[in-house]
């Protein structure tokens, strides 16, 4: 299925919204996503993962990238995430620096 | 019977090459966890070939998958022409690396531990000048 992402920035929370799947092809349009916020003064990072059937660790790189480009205050809730891309950031400790959250605001 | 698909060798090329492992995943009777895991693998081995194996060495060819359905397990075969390249021989993270916290993460080394984790078999081998990254999931016995 082909990777779309949506975005809403407020000022504060900025949220996306996944849908599809996640490769080292997809992770460019998302990482090009995070760059166009990276500069703003955002707290949190909401990713509304429930239509995400797929992520490989070039989606966990650009997880990874966010913190470390928008810095270590960021809070990243993930939304609903699919039980096999709970598996990926389980196996990968990834679950501990980010929040699984059933919605949000929580 | 061993079956045969070729792909060129870019990332546009993911998307069709997880479909057709998941295609030969039914036909194997996998279910959804151990398919999901080998369509997992295959994409982060794929990649690799992709990204370092060719493009980056101003290569441009096809891979190949190699499949196989016996009676007790599915197998994967990834086959290119890049410069050798052993998955295993490099350093995988450690559980000290996997509880860092994401702001100290050192990007790399998560896709060849997804790997090796996610299936039941992985090996490499360097034959007639070709890389063979091979994929064997068992099927559970009825």
């Amino acid at each position: 299925m082909a990777f779309q992402i949506e975005s809403v920035v407020g000022e504060q929370v900025a949220r996306l919204t996944l849908h599809g799947e996640l490769d080292s092809l997809s992770a460019r349009v998302f990482q090009t996503e995070i760059e166009k916020i990276a500069n703003q003064p955002i707290e949190a990072l909401v990713l509304d993962m429930e239509d995400l059937s797929f992520m490989s660790s070039a989606g966990l790189r650009v997880l990874i990238y966010s913190k470390q480009k928008i810095g270590p205050k960021l809070a990243i809730y993930i939304v609903k995430p699919q039980e096999l891309i709970v598996d990926t950031l389980t196996k990968t400790g990834l679950q501990h620096s980010v929040t699984i959250v059933d919605q949000y605001p929580v | 019977m061993m079956e045969s698909k070729s792909f060129p060798g870019n990332v546009d090329s993911l998307d069709s090459l997880r479909e057709y492992v998941g295609e030969r995943a039914q036909q194997a009777g996998l279910a959804k966890k151990p398919t999901y895991a080998l369509k997992l693998a295959v994409d982060e081995i794929a990649t690799n070939i992709i990204l370092y194996g060719y493009q980056e060495a101003g290569l441009e060819a096809d891979f190949t998958v190699l499949s196989e359905i016996t009676e007790q397990a599915l197998i994967v075969i990834l086959e290119d022409i890049a410069a050798p390249f052993d998955p295993l021989a490099r350093e995988l993270p450690d559980s000290g690396d996997l509880t860092k916290s994401l702001e100290d993460r050192e990007i790399g080394g998560l896709g060849i531990y997804l790997t090796i984790n996610g299936v039941d078999e992985f090996s490499y081998e360097y034959l007639n000048g070709k890389n063979r990254n091979k994929f064997v999931m068992k099927i559970a016995s009825t």
